[in-house]
């Protein structure tokens, strides 16, 4: 157990290492914060005393040993925008972002069991059918515009909810959500899938002939041997929620998180804050894969930690 | 993927229209991006002027159309010799937390924002002040670096600091100055709270209490002021203007032009770049792309309210006819010009370069659009050695002094200029140590109609700032873009 946690840990340094180095070679090979955080008008001379002050006009290999010195104490430096700690801004945001992950993959999940069961009862019949599409149309739908569409009809239509920001739990409502819906359709189908391949199994015959009540068939048994796919892709969804839909959800509602910050640091070439939150979020990445490992064993004994 | 979602959301809320809950004497004020510091002199930064607009003042002041006037100055300064200046102060003005204003927190102000560790951001700003003396308390002198005609436009961008309190280490966090506005409370990444000065020296604002947010998404900010969340939304997009209360728009800070090669290739020949002029319907470009909210350019990087702005120098009228007559005259007819752009930087930015292209192709030009990534655009912008034909460019100017715009790409040798015209470049030179303003003005009318002559530059629009307000919100917004909530009112 110790040894396969600090195994996986390894791992998932190698991973969080590769992915940082390689941020810190693309983002130097495309980028330059210089010209585009000055003034168009800025002359030669400020340019090149800016260039120095970021210590940009070092050599790169410099640059690099620095930025490896740094990182093995977790210190990405000062965010050339918000001139604050790299770290300090990400802690500040990551809450947030994570909130919001899971609540919105959380709700996902609950609400894809029981869809997905009776959408599996009668594959074919009238409840399959509506299920499947109202999945279909969820996978359709851009997220951003989903966002949009419930800003408009909740928020400004109706008013129950705000529009944006993060001023109070209700807030969080419609981002959740936005956050929810595509993630819910994916899962949704797989909880289908998996259930209807269970139900045709022998051992559910079996238990059904031996007369334990039709309840306790499906949702202990053939539920606990179909649930193995569904924890797979909710933890998938979770990571795409922290690394992908964040930068969406975030933007559309003005949710002030990693995602949004990852947008903005883009925006404005400020490559120590996105070399901040590429770590962070490969971090977060390796640990749900971490626990997700965790979770197999306890759903199928035959799993083990090894 | 921009566009569909401004489309979609346009459609979808053309139909819906609701009511707006007025609060009492307190607004909310939407920004496109929260500031990064409430340090009023350390960046270069919108969502901060944005707020500290309120809180700081200047010793110069401007009225909204534009015009210079004494702010915690007691009067215009007085140039002593050709560099150095009186500038005299207002008494019995005092901080938000008390300490006095006067000669001290002004000379202090100077030096801290000119100090070079300091790096201040806003350090091109006030790069020619080289010191400030305290002659009694209300008297200070301010010395240039030889003669600075712009002294005045450079103080009204300096806000004055109070000196014990900018020391302490919560100083960017707990702003303190002498305006109608006091800091009340900054909730990052949710709100930023500023409350009426209950003590200001000057005209008393109506409204109470102000709320700044930070929402980046245009259409986000939108469906804010239409469920009654925002009063006040800033940068709203021109295809929104029928679903707002109300639209408030005002001659902005933001000149598309497109910079002429005058040295080589087909945009050698004057008659060619005239021709690249008469082409382009100017006014189809500020209806069909913003909606009206744009001018067309007078043939100038400058608007009427910038000092140098030549009233005799007109637009290119729209002239197909005579660009292709220009261009058959010039053996140009057919030619290939190649015109660099840049997508997603400025508004509508992508959508001009092609309009004019297709404007171009009409007269008889071979155009080749090219639109790249910003950094790469910038490189080309930027590249000193091998001139594309054709540069879009947005000019930003916030001084409203030619000096800026004109010094980056009229001069020959500035940073995006792409001819090499000696005299011109001479006028403006001449310009920038010229501190009698009649003369001074009159070196920049001949330069705006030199570089009009020979065609340097497509003009295009001149952008226009518009606001979405709520319908019991009263504002005639500036000219200088800044948000001074003093000057709004709430009717209910």
């Amino acid at each position: 157990m110790g040894r396969y946690i600090l195994k996986r840990f390894g791992h998932g340094i190698i991973v969080i290492f590769g992915v940082t180095v390689f941020v810190f070679v693309i983002t130097r090979m495309v980028g330059d914060p210089v010209k585009v955080m000055l003034p168009l008008e800025a002359t030669i001379e400020q340019r090149a005393a800016f260039e120095k002050q970021l210590g940009l006009d070092r050599p790169i290999w410099v640059q690099f040993i620095d930025f490896m010195t740094d990182m093995a104490g977790l210190n990405f430096g000062n965010s050339l925008w918000q001139h604050r700690p790299a770290m300090t801004i990400v802690l500040e945001k990551l809450p947030l972002t994570l909130a919001l992950a899971f609540l919105g993959i959380g709700l996902a999940f609950a609400l894809s069991i029981p869809l997905g069961i009776i959408a599996s009862l009668k594959p074919g019949g009238v409840s399959d059918r509506f299920t499947v599409f109202i999945s279909l149309i969820g996978l359709s739908i851009p997220q951003f515009w989903l966002g949009l569409l419930l800003i408009v009809v909740f928020a400004v239509q109706l008013r129950w909810l705000p529009t944006s920001g993060v001023d109070s739990p209700a807030h969080i409502i419609l981002p959740a959500i936005t956050m929810a819906l595509p993630a819910l359709a994916r899962l949704v189908m797989i909880v289908r899938s998996s259930m209807i391949d269970e139900l045709n199994r022998q051992y559910v015959k079996t238990c059904t002939a031996k007369g334990l009540p039709f309840y306790r068939v499906v949702g202990v048994h053939a539920l606990r041997n179909a649930s193995l796919p569904v924890v797979t892709l909710c933890g998938w969804e979770l990571i795409r929620a922290v690394a992908g839909y964040s930068v969406v959800v975030e933007t559309v509602f003005a949710w002030p998180g990693l995602g949004l910050t990852a947008m903005q640091a883009i925006e404005r070439e400020d490559l120590i804050l996105l070399q901040a939150i590429v770590f962070t979020v490969a971090l977060v990445v390796v640990v749900i894969n971490i626990i997700m490992d965790f979770v197999y064993t306890l759903i199928d004994p035959r799993l083990k930690l090894a | 993927m921009n566009r569909m979602r401004r489309l979609l959301l346009t459609g979808l809320m053309l139909c819906l229209v609701g009511p707006v809950y007025a609060q009492a004497q307190e607004i909310v004020i939407a920004l496109g991006s929260e500031p990064t510091t409430l340090d009023p002199q350390l960046r270069e930064d919108g969502g901060e002027r944005a707020v500290n607009d309120n809180i700081y003042e200047t010793l110069m002041a401007r009225k909204p159309d534009g015009t210079l006037l004494p702010g915690l100055a007691a009067a215009e300064p007085r140039l002593l010799d050709s560099s150095s200046w009186e500038v005299k102060l207002r008494p019995g003005i005092t901080f938000q937390n008390g300490e006095p204003f006067n000669a001290d927190a002004v000379v202090y102000s100077i030096k801290r924002i000119i100090d070079p560790q300091f790096n201040s951001e806003q350090m091109s700003f006030f790069n020619t002040i080289k010191d400030a003396q305290k002659v009694d308390d209300l008297t200070v002198k301010v010395f240039t670096d030889g003669p600075d005609p712009i002294l005045l436009s450079r103080l009204y961008w300096m806000k004055i600091v109070p000196p014990s309190h900018s020391k302490d280490a919560k100083f960017a966090e707990k702003p303190v100055g002498t305006g109608p506005y006091r800091f009340v409370r900054w909730n990052r990444g949710q709100n930023i709270i500023l409350e009426k000065n209950q003590a200001y020296w000057g005209d008393k604002p109506q409204i109470r209490k102000v709320t700044y947010r930070f929402v980046s998404d245009p259409g986000t900010r939108l469906a804010g002021l239409k469920a009654g969340e925002f009063d006040v939304i800033t940068n709203l997009l021109p295809e929104f203007k029928d679903q707002v209360p109300k639209a408030i728009h005002v001659m902005g800070l933001e000149f598309p032009i497109i910079i002429l090669h005058a040295d080589a290739g087909p945009t050698k020949d004057v008659r060619v770049r005239q021709a690249l002029n008469y082409a382009v319907d100017k006014k189809a470009l500020a209806e069909g792309l913003f909606e009206g909210f744009a001018q067309i350019s007078p043939g100038q990087l400058l608007s009427p309210s910038f000092f140098g702005f030549n009233k005799d120098v007109q637009a290119y009228p729209y002239n197909p006819e005579k660009a292709g007559a220009l261009l058959k005259e010039a053996g140009a007819a057919g030619v290939t010009v190649e015109v660099i752009g840049t997508a997603g930087r400025w508004l509508k930015d992508r959508e001009m370069v092609e309009a004019v292209a297709a404007f171009w192709d009409k007269v008889g030009i071979k155009s080749k659009v090219r639109i790249f990534e910003f950094n790469e655009y910038l490189n080309r912008l930027f590249d000193r050695k091998t001139r594309a034909d054709a540069i879009f460019v947005v000019s930003s100017n916030e001084l409203m002094d030619a000096d800026k715009s004109f010094s980056a790409y009229y001069k020959a040798g500035g940073i995006g200029s792409s001819n090499t015209d000696k005299e011109l470049a001479s006028l403006i030179d001449a310009a920038r140590t010229e501190t009698d303003p009649g003369k001074r003005s009159a070196l920049y009318h001949q330069a705006v109609k030199r570089a009009h002559e020979q065609a340097y530059f497509v003009w295009l629009l001149n952008i226009e700032d518009v606001y979405g307000v709520s319908k019991h919100v009263e504002w005639a917004a500036r000219v200088d873009a800044k948000m001074l909530v003093g000057e709004m009112t709430v009717n209910k």
